[in-house]
């Protein structure tokens, strides 16, 4: 046996008592992930665990009228092949109300999927292999043939776009919004700019493709499942499988990025589940590059029209964007293209309309930062286009149309400091040294361009339920079923419990990503952090109550906590925000509620201003980003280092959107052509720049501790401030992303 | 499946004459590509990396000879002076796990448009070394391909390696969708001989095989100042740059169009040569 020399594992940074919260902590999952200690959802061992991989369909519509077995059943080590004429018969997906109950509504899709002899997308898992090994699994599910009565399929967006309708919206966000007469007012402005942008579809690549493992026993069901909504994801399988939701158990300790592509139930989990249930074994199924790209959905494609009237000062007097984005026939996203413009300039007329398309395609989902990524480039490139028509500075013009109020609901902004932003960041970059003017510096062969563009995401909260046990040994333990998919959600919760509590940091624990836990919210739309912090906090002030209360009994005030429990012969004391008893979880709605309602009174949101150089070849197009500031207005930074690395990882995946990132539809049959690493362009270290970001740390007082959500503002307005920069550099305007080198020239 | 594991090379030429369908792997950086997504599934593999003679270099008379198995890791690290347009090249195949493991061999082997040892393959005028149990025979590298990951080898040969004469200037450019880990959208490689007064060109994706431009070598070759090394009339680099871009046939694809990839093939063109003809310059033959 060989033996491991001992590295020194760093000392854990020794925080000061109280002074946790503001502090740049190593994250608490990073050792366990770098070591490999960490065991993700298709890392668990069952004495009986199968393996299973899904068949998927080859049409984009019809029907299955016959599928074929028999080879794929001979090969050794198949234990069963399930289709729609044998597999368990579940429950349909049922539609549910959002505010009431996210459970039901959390499908990825309306299929039924092998209880159903329809196909409604080009990918759509009908058929599945079980097997002794991964191998025989993926040697016979190639084997399985069908037969399709085709029909005729919606599938090239370019061509449906003609029937568009407009999209109704739903509790948060309105599909139409109008402010006086838009048409009017850009027909009289004294300047204006009418343009079209697309964007193209995006696929999720989380470093962890979508997994399940499904256990059984008796009717209890356990699922390790890649998924950052495990309450909505038990009580989803709890209606699917009819067993009460207390016998479902969803896991997900640690999932390797979500990004909202594992908010939603994909086929995967589903037939995981299904498939264990049929073979009486644990199952496995864990999906392949492409078989995500297939059964799990991605960012819709758009095209806009975006208008813009101003007066010659550069007042804004019209706003007009209209997006068309796509859903599939069997559910989708409609993604809100049109949120920055309704809350980021002060325009006196305004009308944004958000129109849908169905097409027979694997639905849409969630892609961090979804309506904002799309929106800000749309918007964001078109002030900058309106800028160079009124020769101004771009900044300039933006800062001229800061709105007093919220330009749509004339609501007061919680916090609002974009200006700031604005401000410190052009002189942090060098704003002032650029040149105005078009391909006017120079280096060599390249094209140099500065850009500049708003970051922009509103901010939502949820309901935590939150247990906070402090016991005499000194230590404490956090419960609360949130999501760590790398984001430092456990580490920060640490800080804020152990400020709260008077702790050290290191004696607080947390427990996460368990549906037995008490139910945390789904980790999305930046929400997280705010959310369980509210409870956490709360928690920890009920518990500092009792803790006060037993001090004063035991007269041991001004000692710590645990000297107080010692005292007192208390073992531990606990305090919780909420219960999932039927009264509970009715109170949890009405928490719910009345912090949504609480939180609608101001218009509250996430905002940075992004600037970049890049370098275009002058000669070949080749663009290169050479450098990156991001400073943002994102409320109290709990944690420096963390907030730091989504940031820069927003940043990043901005950068991908802006250069190289498409999904590929072959427009004859609705196959995704970019089905891998090896065709989907993500960009690569050696096109990241050294990426500064900066945040200016003004709490937001309307919410917990100041916290504003920053997992997804990052993104915004950076495929905006490279194609403003691209034009800078070249002249030229680019409205179609990706900016592909054959564009730049 | 079976899995063949000579460790001679006679013991491979025996092998692949035995079966001809059998895939030869070496670094397995396409093998194993294509044999995870399923697109073919062979009967046998025959594993090439223990047989050592691969893995060697030396000279051959007054050729290097370098056996197909060695990486382009290590053709960078030992070969960068002797062959810089190849070196130059390598360094911009993958990432350092492929180049540790992918081989010139098996880039000529998959004979892909888009294989980036191919080009300056072609502008050193190389000759590919076939070998079966028949015999051995060294194929002009312009003849060796025949289509899109097609080429003259026959199921019984293995390509032993490749022979090139050192020397000389050489230069290589890829223009690529990003920034490292890509698929070229056009590649070009020049070679200028001082002794021979010659050029080489070699064009990476932008036709159905890699290829020659053997119009612009010649008309460069006419048209240099070999005598007084004096500096190229941008007339002469512009006609080259033209030259090399028409003897491309390029099409549209999602990597880029067809017209530009004849533009950045002439401005590779230009720019290759700008850069091999001032080494000449400063530092003389
Ligand atoms: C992530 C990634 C990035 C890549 N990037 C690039 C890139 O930038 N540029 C580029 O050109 N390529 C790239 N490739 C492709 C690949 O790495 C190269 O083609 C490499 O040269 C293949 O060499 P290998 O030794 O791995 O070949 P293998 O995969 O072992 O074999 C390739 C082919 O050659 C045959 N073969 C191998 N050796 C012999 C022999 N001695 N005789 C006869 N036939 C033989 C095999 O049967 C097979 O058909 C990339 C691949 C991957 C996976």
């Amino acid at each position: 046996m060989t033996t491991h020399a001992k590295t020194p594992v760093d000392p854990a940074p020794s925080v000061p008592v109280g002074g946790a919260v503001g502090r740049p902590v190593d994250r608490r999952d990073g050792h366990a992930k770098v070591t490999g200690a960490a065991r993700f959802s298709a890392e668990h061992h069952y004495p009986d665990l199968t393996y299973a991989t899904m068949v998927h369909a080859t049409i984009a519509r019809g029907t299955i009228t016959a599928i074929d077995t028999a080879a794929a059943v001979a090969v050794p080590g198949v234990v069963a092949v399930l289709t729609h004429l044998n597999a368990p018969r579940i429950r349909p997906v049922r539609k549910g109300n959002i505010v009431r109950d996210l459970g039901p509504s959390v499908s990825g899709t309306e299929v039924n999927y092998l209880n159903t002899d329809q196909v409604f997308w080009d990918g759509q898992p009908i058929a599945v292999v079980v097997a002794q090994t991964s191998v025989a699994a993926n040697e016979a599910a190639p084997l399985v043939t069908v037969t399709y009565r085709e029909q005729q399929a919606r599938v090239d967006f370019a061509a449906e776009q003609h029937n568009a309708t407009p999209a109704k919206g739903d509790l948060t966000f309105a599909g139409t919004k109008k402010k006086g007469d838009a048409e009017a007012a850009l027909a009289t402005a004294q300047v204006s700019v009418d343009l079209r942008y697309t964007t193209p579809g995006l696929q999720h690549n989380t470093i962890e493709p979508h997994a399940t493992i499904a256990v059984w026993s008796g009717d209890h069901l356990t699922v390790h499942d890649t998924t950052q909504s495990t309450d909505a994801s038990h009580k989803y399988l709890a209606w699917r499988f009819g067993v009460p939701a207390a016998q479902v158990r969803v896991r997900a300790e640690f999932v390797g990025g979500a990004f909202g592509g594992k908010f939603a139930v994909w086929p995967g989990t589903v037939i995981a589940a299904m498939a264990a249930k049929a073979v009486g074994r644990p199952v496995r199924l864990a999906l392949s590059r492409k078989a995500v790209s297939r059964a799990a959905g991605g960012r819709t494609a758009s095209t806009n029209r975006i208008a813009l009237g101003a007066t010659r000062d550069g007042r804004l007097t019209a706003l007009i964007q209209d997006s068309i984005t796509h859903v599939g026939s069997v559910g989708g996203l409609l993604e809100a293209t049109s949120s920055p413009a309704r809350h980021l300039y002060g325009a006196k007329n305004m009308l944004t309309r958000q129109n849908l398309v169905e097409m027979d395609l694997l639905p849409n989902t969630w892609l961090r930062a979804p309506g904002e990524a799309i929106g800000s480039f749309v918007l964001e490139s078109a002030m900058d286009e309106l800028a160079y028509e009124l020769a101004m500075d771009p900044i300039d013009l933006r800062m001229r149309n800061e709105p007093a109020t919220d330009p749509t609901s004339g609501k007061k902004f919680s916090q609002r400091m974009l200006r700031e932003a604005f401000e410190a960041g052009a002189e942090r970059f060098g704003w002032a040294d650029r040149n105005p003017s078009p391909r006017s510096m120079r280096d060599g062969e390249w094209l140099v361009g500065m850009g500049a563009a708003t970051a922009y995401h509103p901010v939502l909260r949820l309901v935590a339920d939150v247990k906070v046990r402090l016991s005499n040994d000194g230590t404490a333990l956090v419960q609360c079923g949130f999501h760590e998919m790398g984001m430092a959600a456990a580490t920060v919760q640490a800080q804020i419990a152990a400020d709260a509590l008077g702790i050290a940091y290191e004696k607080v624990r947390v427990e996460y990503g368990d549906s037995d836990l008490p139910p945390g919210p789904m980790a999305g739309n930046s929400n997280q952090t705010a959310t369980v912090a509210t409870s956490v906090l709360a928690a920890c002030a009920e518990l500092t109550r009792k803790v006060t209360a037993l001090a004063r009994k035991t007269g041991t005030t001004g000692q710590e906590p645990a000297a107080t429990l010692r005292a007192a012969h208390t073992p531990f004391l606990e305090a919780s925000v909420g219960s999932t008893s039927r009264l509970g979880s009715l109170r949890s709605q009405g928490r719910f509620l009345a912090t949504f309602l609480k939180d609608q009174r101001w218009s509250k949101a996430a905002r940075g201003a992004q600037f970049c150089e890049v370098r275009v070849n002058a000669d070949t197009g080749e663009l290169r980003i050479s450098r990156w500031l991001g400073m943002f207005d994102v409320g109290h930074i709990i944690n420096p280092k963390t907030a730091a690395s989504q940031l820069r990882g927003s940043i990043v995946m901005g950068i991908g959107m802006a250069m190289s990132e498409q999904t590929l539809v072959d427009p004859r049959n609705g196959r995704t052509m970019s089905a891998g690493l090896d065709s989907y362009y993500l960009p690569v270290h050696a096109d990241i720049p050294p990426i500064d970001v900066a945040w200016l740390n003004e709490p937001d007082k309307s919410m917990p501790l100041g916290i504003i959500g920053l997992g997804e503002v990052g993104m915004t307005g950076v495929a905006a401030a490279i194609a403003n920069a691209v034009y800078h550099a070249t002249g030229r305007r680019i409205r179609d992303l990706p900016i592909s080198l054959d564009k730049t020239l | 499946m079976d899995f063949l594991r000579p460790s001679t090379w006679d013991e491979a030429l025996a092998a692949k004459a035995a079966h001809p369908d059998a895939v030869p792997i070496a670094g397995g950086t396409d093998v194993m590509v294509e044999l995870n997504f399923d697109r073919r599934r062979p009967p046998a593999l025959l594993d090439l990396t223990r047989v050592a003679p691969l893995t060697e270099w030396g000279t051959d008379g007054d050729l290097l000879r370098v056996g197909a198995g060695v990486s382009y890791r290590r053709i960078i690290e030992e070969l960068g002076s002797r062959l810089p347009g190849l070196a130059m090249a390598s360094r911009t195949v993958g990432s350092p796990q492929i180049r540790n493991r992918g081989t010139v061999g098996g880039n000529l082997g998959s004979a892909s448009p888009a294989g980036d040892a191919h080009p300056p393959l072609l502008a050193a005028g190389a000759l590919v070394e076939l070998a079966s149990v028949r015999g051995v025979r060294r194929v002009p590298v312009d003849g060796f391909f025949r289509g899109p990951k097609r080429s003259v080898l026959e199921p019984d040969e293995l390509i032993a390696g490749f022979l090139v004469r050192p020397g000389g200037a050489q230069q290589f450019a890829k223009v690529g969708t990003r920034n490292a880990m890509v698929i070229a959208v056009c590649s070009f490689a020049l070679s200028l001989s001082l002794e021979t007064r010659s050029v080489g060109t070699g064009i990476g994706s932008a036709a159905p095989t890699p290829l020659r431009a053997t119009e612009a070598e010649e008309f460069l070759s006419r048209e240099l100042d070999w005598e007084a090394r004096g500096p190229v009339p941008p007339s002469v680099a512009q006609r080259f740059g033209e030259l090399v871009a028409a003897a491309a046939s390029p099409i549209d694809d999602v990597r880029g169009t067809a017209a530009y990839r004849s533009h950045a093939l002439s401005v590779l063109a230009r720019r290759t040569l700008a850069w091999a003809w001032k080494g000449f310059r400063e530092v003389g033959p």
